[in-house]
């Protein structure tokens, strides 16, 4: 598997990088840290690399390499990769340009697969797109971002699982919280849910919710094969069929002390573009991390 | 949903969400084609008005390539009917267009010499360690080296001596966050106001003077440009550099330590080589020439001999400088001149002139005064979205057909294109100083209004009391 983490500075990704440096732990998977810085101009392309390029001579270091370095020591101290010099310095030596916007280095990984680090520049849904198509990624990692539609955006036009890091406080004690329907991706949410929960040792809450008293066959089908494949994971959990507003009740069972694991929507891209979606939504509005499943 | 997959349809509304300036300018142009031509306007004026208007949205929105953009133009000029293939094949490339691309690529023959080590320490030879000497001596160098090499030659050798001043004094970014503002600022807004300084300071400026020759409205010689523009350029420096200390004034008075790290650090960098004598003997050679012979060979053909001389005595290899020019902007800017050429021929540069100055006239009634703020005002806005080349090449012939003394019109649109002191795109030194990640968008408007609104008034001042005694 291939996990893409999202970072964009010391001060705000410290826990989107611990959280996905575990999470691609549990799964040993493969691991690309990525850096979007902003996007140039096509006017000032050559001219900014032109610049850039001088800095090297003067041995400063471009936008973005900083936070790299800061990545590669978190992976040093944590033991994710071996250091080639024995200390935590970053070799920037080592960045190789690949293209116009995007350079990386590799890393041989200890405890996951090989680690790269990769510096892009450019809008950050347009380079995370095409990180995730270049790379074949599974699972995008990322902190929650204030701009307007960020998430709609990640989930709608990134091809790959979406992992929204938000709020989360290692010292806090979480459950998870699994969503469970009848839709074709809830067994591979459940899959997911189950890595999550062994990684963090924590207990799971799959909740099955109809908005109609009646609960559908299929959604009560679906609950029950949720329960099966836990027990014989060996997860602590608890199985919950809940009438009432999906979004609501995720939303206030979630509270900041869950992870909340969901499969993506089944309707068509032109429904969620205009109306949204439930997964969406509650991603939103929730205030804890939240793993959309696709 | 109509046989599309799921993928197919989120495919497409990705590009749609990615590209909506790029169906907006079709549905503009598309409307703007079936509405009938202004009795004032030929038909192919009005469509070389489509043109422009469809370049504008494209290049404000960046939604497609820049070379894109420019081979678009070419291909509605034609297929429009305004020109013949060969026509617009002339129009595309001129002396202006050589220009840009020879001093483009001299920009790379130069940097990579490493002579910003010795610039930095002459600079701070001269300023000493006080920081408002510091900053002064970054606004007065960037702007009289930007004035003949361009500007962002002098950025990109700027930046790492500021760079290094800034880390020198500490690695905490928030102790430093306003002398980093600052001394950024002084190299980004002292390469602004250089380039108004000579024709070689900036390609709009030789674009201007294309036009003035392509419209038989006289030839201006390097000097007299330099008669024209130098003392604004002079004023300018101590004005901008009080401006900018007032705006940011730094908690480090004094940079002591910083400046003698400096100091050690480009001492190790040896004596002059003979590689680097060599460099700055070319550029002495293309500034004479662009003196001297710029009425015979024209100043692009002389940038390029420039270039070839770097090329011809291995002073920079030719991948580097395939790599570091923007080639965009070369056939951008080709095209944009031949866009203007075309406004001049199908008369949409004198209707949009007229229609302008009676638009206006309900405001002002002074129709000198009228006419001068028209073409600063706007040459001043648009430049801050655009590229102060494409606002000359495109503007220019409107401003031209204004009416007026052209001359005096043209000269205040080339200059007031280097007002860009307000946007991050406005110009590649405003992007180089962003690129470092030390400056915020906002701060180029905490500054920039104030040093924009100065720059007109500066120039008002000059272009009504001093240049009519040079004409």
């Amino acid at each position: 598997m291939k996990f893409l983490i999202a970072i964009g500075s010391k001060d705000y990704s410290g826990s989107t990088l611990e959280l996905g440096m575990h999470v691609a732990k549990a799964f040993n998977a493969a691991v690309d840290i990525v850096y979007v810085g902003e996007k140039i101009s096509a006017f000032s392309t050559s001219e900014v690399m032109l610049a850039q390029e001088n800095l090297e001579n003067w041995e400063l270091d471009r936008k973005g390499v900083d936070v790299l370095q800061w990545a590669y020591q978190y992976l040093v101290e944590n033991k994710y990769i071996r250091s080639d010099s024995g200390n935590s310095d970053f070799n920037t030596d080592k960045l190789i340009q690949t293209d116009d916007d995007r350079c990386e280095v590799n890393l041989e990984g200890r405890i996951t697969q090989e680690v790269g680090l990769i510096l892009r520049n450019g809008d950050i849904i347009e380079q995370l797109r095409d990180e995730v198509k270049r790379s074949g990624t599974d699972v995008t990692i990322i902190g929650a971002s204030k701009k307007r539609r960020m998430v709609h955006d990640l989930i709608q036009y990134i091809d790959s699982s979406i992992f929204i890091v938000k709020n989360y406080d290692r010292d806090r004690s979480y459950k998870l919280l699994l969503s469970v329907n009848d839709a074709p991706n809830t067994k591979k949410a459940l899959k997911y849910g189950v890595r999550v929960a062994e990684a963090f040792d924590l207990d799971v809450n799959a909740m099955t919710i109809s908005d109609s008293k009646e609960f559908r066959d299929d959604y009560k089908k679906a609950s029950k094969w949720a329960d099966k494949f836990l027990r014989r994971s060996g997860v602590d959990h608890e199985v919950n069929l809940i009438f009432g507003d999906f979004i609501t009740i995720m939303n206030e069972t979630a509270s900041d002390n869950h992870i909340v694991v969901m499969g993506t929507s089944t309707k068509s891209p032109l429904t969620k573009f205009f109306k949204g979606s439930k997964p969406l939504k509650v991603s939103e509005k929730c205030n804890c991390p939240a793993l959309i499943v696709k | 949903m109509l046989g599309f997959s799921n993928q197919t349809i989120a495919d497409l509304l990705y590009w749609v969400t990615r590209k909506w300036w790029l169906i907006a300018a079709f549905a503009i142009s598309l409307f703007l084609f079936y509405i009938p031509s202004p009795a004032s306007l030929s038909p192919e004026g009005h469509r070389t008005l489509i043109i422009v208007v469809i370049a504008l949205i494209l290049i404000i929105g960046e939604v497609i390539p820049l070379p894109a953009v420019a081979i678009l133009i070419l291909i509605l000029e034609v297929v429009l009917g305004i020109d013949t293939p060969n026509g617009v094949a002339t129009s595309f490339m001129s002396d202006a267009v050589f220009f840009i691309m020879g001093s483009l690529m001299m920009a790379v023959a130069i940097v990579s010499q490493g002579l910003d080590k010795r610039l930095a320490l002459s600079i701070i030879k001269l300023t000493g360690n006080k920081t408002w000497r510091i900053v002064f001596g970054f606004v007065a160098i960037s702007s009289i080296l930007s004035s003949f090499i361009g500007e962002h030659t002098v950025a990109a050798m700027m930046l790492p001596v500021a760079l290094t001043l800034i880390r020198n004094t500490s690695d905490d970014q928030k102790t430093v966050q306003r002398l980093s503002t600052i001394l950024l600022f002084s190299i980004a807004y002292g390469c602004a106001m250089g380039s108004i300084g000579t024709p070689s300071g900036g390609g709009r400026n030789v674009i201007m003077l294309g036009y003035f020759s392509e419209f038989g409205l006289g030839n201006i010689s390097y000097l007299d440009w330099i008669k024209y523009a130098y003392p604004m350029l002079l004023l300018e420096i101590p004005i901008a550099s009080v401006l900018l200390w007032m705006t940011f004034k730094p908690e480090q008075r004094i940079l002591d330590s910083a400046v003698r790290k400096l100091k050690v650090k480009v001492t190790k960098a040896g004596k002059v080589t003979g590689n680097q004598m060599m460099a700055i003997g070319i550029f002495v050679f293309v500034f004479l020439g662009w003196v001297f012979l710029s009425p015979y060979l024209g100043l692009g053909i002389i940038a390029l001999m420039g270039v070839f001389l770097y090329l011809s005595f291995g002073l920079i290899e030719w991948q580097d400088i395939n790599r570091n020019t923007n080639w965009g902007v070369i056939l951008l800017f080709g095209a944009a001149i031949s866009l203007g050429i075309q406004m001049k021929e199908t008369g949409a540069a004198e209707w949009v002139a007229t229609q302008s100055i009676n638009g206006m006239s309900m405001l002002i009634n002074d129709l000198g005064f009228m006419q001068w703020f028209i073409s600063v005002f706007l040459t001043g806005i648009l430049t801050n979205f655009l590229s102060s080349a494409a606002t000359v090449a495109v503007l220019g012939p409107v401003v031209l057909d204004m009416g007026g003394n052209p001359i005096i019109l043209g000269l205040s649109t080339s200059i007031a294109s280097a007002f860009s002191y307000l946007t991050i795109v406005a110009s590649p030194t405003c992007m180089i100083i962003h690129s470092s990640g030390l400056v915020k968008s906002s701060d180029y408007l905490k500054a920039g209004w104030k040093l924009f609104i100065i720059s007109v008034f500066i120039l008002y001042l000059v272009s009504n009391l001093y240049w009519p005694y040079l004409s």
